[in-house]
């Protein structure tokens, strides 16, 4: 392990490996990432493998149709021939009531202003994408036939693998333990193998960010809680987008290859780092599941598990550099939807670190909160 | 619906019967699961008889143990079994779910055995995913669940006690089987189960290896080396074989999996089968109330898991009710266990378990002192002759008929003691691992022993100098059972024709309970020397 680095990033997951492989792209010598397991085993390597575009704000549409940009042309954009299982099926967003329908309708708006190529369904055309829904209470949807899945450790890996090519040491197993600071400066970060020089570090750390802030004296104003996920053996091909519900709480997509992946938001759950599964969420999941799409009630669930959605005041991720500490760099709060802005993120923060002007106009300092400049994100599970 | 209970036992094994039966009879609410559709795991395959103490079901087939604890467990009504069970997982809250009838049920236990036993090992060698690779638990489930020939001609892979066992019941099965391989320089199993290969006539070739599965669409041969004492293959020594499966006898590993799902603490320990979970002399584990038995805690034998099986259940009785009346059988059973891993063949299993303790709870002193020198048999499977002189008696008494015990192992069995009428068998110092004695005074020829040994290693032999004839009794397995009159094959300890001989006698009652006793007529030279009989002209040796 290098003894002095440009900088330091502690989380190998997505946004740590994008964020390596961005700045290592632009040059930057002596990248060091930090990952206390293995890449991907935190909330990247845990979350639904997901990526939509159909958001409510512009700027969330922004960055995940860039997401999306970037992964269709992973190859080609990591100069790499890799697979991630990308499969642009859709998002099949549901809604239940007028009200949300109005939403929906306001977040088309704001989706085709970026040309992401979304449309309102009606139930029946909903049923006509996906012929196993149950359509019953449901009022109407709304589609986007670019969204999709990916696998979040093959890109994760892929852009490890990038990373590393280009120079970036990459310390699996390897946990931060403490950031040195002297007279308001970083000069290092002490790890459990060693003690790394450096005036960078950028806080990678998904559901620890709230612990990595704290190792430099920040309170940042997120928290951890568990969100559960379960997946089902291996079935023929039978549903081909992601089917979403925000105020059915559910989203249930068929990965390509075969197994179902399925969780909801949790309800009282308490601020925490527990990602033991519960049998609640089986039955919940099961009855809401089976509910929305009967075929799938004979398919059987092979593991379930948790990760932690780390949540900022807004939902919104806060990524930006340190007003009180120069050279602490954050990419924090992502609250759920860190894999599928990741590649984005990735192209924004180096930009930031590198003093460049970014390309994407969006606002995600940790400032907002103080100016009340809040992101409201309408859709979000 | 939450269904509480005073314990769940998962696994119907030797173990987990014997936690539920113990549980059960001191009055807790007992829930026993297991994933197939029938109790008894491993034993309902075991045809032969068991090892150990006579006191824990020693001389009797595991398949007539599986019935007997079947039937304990019937009898008492506090015990809920279900079968076709699968344990799913163990949750924060202290519920256990399992898939039963296709629907998740919720238990709520008070305490915890798990006894979920083991599976096969396997072992990496080229083309070793061709179809006719079996593992030898998995041959041995096809043949004695099924009823299903697994193969004509097997190569056997491993020669512990479930290499050697497997090895002949497939030989009962009518399959040939060409050989075992072994890579270590000594037999890993029971002596007594490799010399009752070897009369068959199958090699045992230790210090050999599988290099590959010769085959296209199926197992058509292997290629075999021999290994040099760094266990590196011999140049020059590649040898092909013609069979049609392998079986893999390579050891087993505990099946951890829920261990590690619940957050119980494991360790890794080579000598116990792999990863184990951390816990007590009372087999508690690092989760309060839960404990573990049988393969799960440690690679052993069913003698033993059922010993733990016990230990375990009144260990969750005393930690439910907090009766201390238990304490008397749980010393007891801790005083078993150390005896059945006194002797050398439990050298493993001691050091293990000193690794696990980090003390000297069971200490793993090397007991290096053997009553015999049994080099020759533990290379080859046949007993030395300075091993069998030292179990004959003096020239005048071999005109009457006496007991020979080819017994030379150290082992933890005393079944034989128990089947002489006439008190003609003891271990000396009642040291359950020594090798049984005869006493030539008291021992009639009765030929009751024969068929009580476990390990078939009993024969009863009868000189009579002044027509240079004599007789030798042998234990008999196999279907082509003689006639009284036959004229038959007389084969000798590595299985090869020493002769012919007249079958004068068979036995083969109630008592005899599937091993028949068959006397024949010899020359008195070949006397000591007959070890076997097969029909003329039913030569199914093994060829390597």
């Amino acid at each position: 392990m290098k003894n002095k680095a440009d900088i330091v990033i502690i989380g190998g997951g997505i946004i740590g490996c994008a964020v390596a492989f961005n700045l290592a792209k632009k040059g930057m010598k002596d990248i060091v990432v930090l990952e206390k397991e293995f890449l991907a085993s935190g909330a990247t390597g845990r979350c639904g493998a997901g990526v939509r575009q159909q958001w409510g704000t512009r700027q969330n549409c922004l960055l995940a149709k860039e997401s999306m940009t970037i992964l269709e042309n992973i190859s080609d954009y990591l100069e790499e021939k890799v697979d991630i299982e990308l499969k642009q099926k859709g998002y099949l967003l549901l809604s239940f009531s007028e009200k949300e329908t109005k939403q929906f309708a306001k977040n088309l708006e704001v989706q085709h202003s970026l040309n992401i190529p979304s449309m309102a369904l009606t139930p029946h055309q909903a049923q006509e994408i996906v012929p196993i829904l149950n359509t019953e209470k449901i009022h109407s949807a709304a589609f986007c036939p670019t969204d999709g899945h990916a696998n979040p450790f093959l890109t994760t890996e892929a852009y490890a693998k990038a990373a590393k090519k280009r120079g970036v040491e990459i310390c699996t197993f390897t946990q931060a333990t403490a950031i040195k600071i002297e007279n308001g400066k970083i000069k290092g970060v002490q790890t459990d193998k060693g003690f790394i020089e450096t005036e960078r570090v950028l806080n990678a750390a998904g559901g620890w960010a709230y612990e990595i802030g704290e190792m430099a004296g920040l309170k940042l104003p997120v928290f951890s809680e568990r969100h559960e996920i379960l997946v089902t053996e291996k079935v023929p091909p039978m549903l081909d987008p992601m089917v979403m519900s925000f105020s059915f709480n559910i989203y249930c997509q068929q990965t390509p290859n075969g197994s179902f992946v399925m969780g909801h938001g949790p309800k009282n759950e308490k601020p925490g780092h527990n990602v033991n599964s519960t049998w609640q969420f089986l039955e919940a999941m099961a009855q809401k599941v089976t509910y929305l799409l009967p075929a799938i009630k004979k398919v059987r669930v092979v593991r379930q598990w948790a990760g932690s959605y780390n949540i900022s005041p807004d939902r919104q991720p806060i990524i930006c550099e340190s007003e009180q500490l120069p050279g602490y760099y954050m990419a924090v709060g992502f609250s759920g939807h860190g894999f599928m802005l990741g590649p984005s993120i990735g192209v924004y923060l180096s930009e930031l670190i590198t003093g460049e002007t970014p390309s994407y106009d969006v606002t995600l300092d940790l400032g907002r909160f103080a100016r009340n400049e809040i992101i409201a994100e309408p859709s979000v599970v | 619906m939450i269904l509480e209970y005073d314990a769940a036992i998962i696994g119907g094994g030797p173990a987990g019967i014997c936690a539920a039966i113990a549980a059960g009879k001191n009055g807790l609410k007992t829930l026993l699961i297991e994933e197939r559709d029938f109790l008894g795991g491993q034993l309902i395959k075991q045809t032969h008889r068991f090892f150990g103490s006579e006191e824990e079901h020693a001389g009797t087939r595991g398949i007539h143990i599986a019935d007997d604890l079947k039937a304990e467990l019937v009898g008492l009504s506090n015990i809920d079994v279900m079968t076709s069970t699968t344990a799913l997982g163990y949750y924060e809250d202290g519920i256990l779910t399992a898939l039963h009838d296709e629907k998740m049920v919720k238990i709520k236990p008070k305490s915890m055995v798990l006894a979920t036993g083991a599976f096969e090992r396997f072992l990496p060698f080229e083309n070793n995913d061709l179809p006719g690779i079996f593992g030898a638990g998995a041959v041995q489930t096809l043949m004695n669940i099924y009823g299903i020939k697994p193969a004509d001609k097997v190569l056997m892979i491993g020669s512990g006690n479930i290499g050697l066992i497997v090895s002949y019941q497939l030989i009962q099965a009518g399959v040939q089987v060409i050989g075992v391989v072994e890579a270590a320089s000594k037999i890993g199993g029971y002596l007594v189960h490799a010399s009752k290969l070897r009369r068959l006539g199958v090699p045992i070739m230790t210090r050999h290896t599988i290099k590959k599965a010769i085959g296209t669409d199926k197992v058509q041969g292997a290629l075999l080396c021999q290994l040099d004492e760094n266990w590196q293959e011999i140049e020059g020594s590649q040898k092909q074989v013609a069979c049609d499966a392998i079986c893999l006898a390579v050891g087993l590993t505990p099946l951890a999996d829920i261990l590690s799902q619940m957050g119980c603490e494991t360790t890794f320990i080579g000598e116990l089968g792999g990863i184990v979970p951390k816990r007590t002399a009372d087999l508690e584990t690092t989760k309060p109330g839960v404990f573990v038995a049988g393969d799960l805690a440690g690679i052993e034998e069913a003698s033993a898991a059922m010993l733990e099986g016990e230990l375990a259940g009144l260990n969750a009785v005393k930690f439910v009710t907090g009766d201390e009346r238990v304490n008397e059988r749980i010393h007891h059973l801790k005083g078993e266990l150390h005896g059945l891993r006194a002797g050398p063949v439990g050298e493993k299993i001691r050091y293990g378990l000193a690794q696990l303790f980090e003390d000297s709870v069971i200490t793993s002193e090397k007991i290096d002192s053997h009553e015999h020198d049994i080099t020759q048999l533990a290379h080859t499977g046949i007993p030395a002759w300075e091993n069998i002189d030292e179990k004959m008696p003096d020239e005048q008494r071999m005109i009457k008929p006496y007991a020979v015990i080819e017994c030379f192992q150290e082992i933890p069995c005393n079944p034989c003691v128990f089947s002489c009428p006439f008190d003609a068998i003891y271990i000396p110092k009642e040291d359950i691992n020594l090798s049984p004695v005869v006493n030539f005074d008291k021992c009639t020829g009765c030929l009751s022993c024969i068929s009580g040994c476990p390990g078939l290693a009993i024969f009863v032999e009868q000189r009579n100098p002044e027509q240079g004839k004599g007789t030798v009794s042998i234990p008999f397995e196999m279907l082509n059972r003689p006639q009284k009159g036959d004229v038959v094959d007389l084969l000798a300890r590595d299985g090869h024709k020493l002769g012919t001989g007249i079958v004068t006698r068979i036995l083969y009652g109630q008592k005899q309970d599937k091993t028949a006793v068959i006397t024949v007529e010899t020359d008195i030279e070949l006397v000591n020397k007959v070890r076997n009989i097969q029909l003329q002209g039913t030569d199914k040796k093994g060829v390597m």
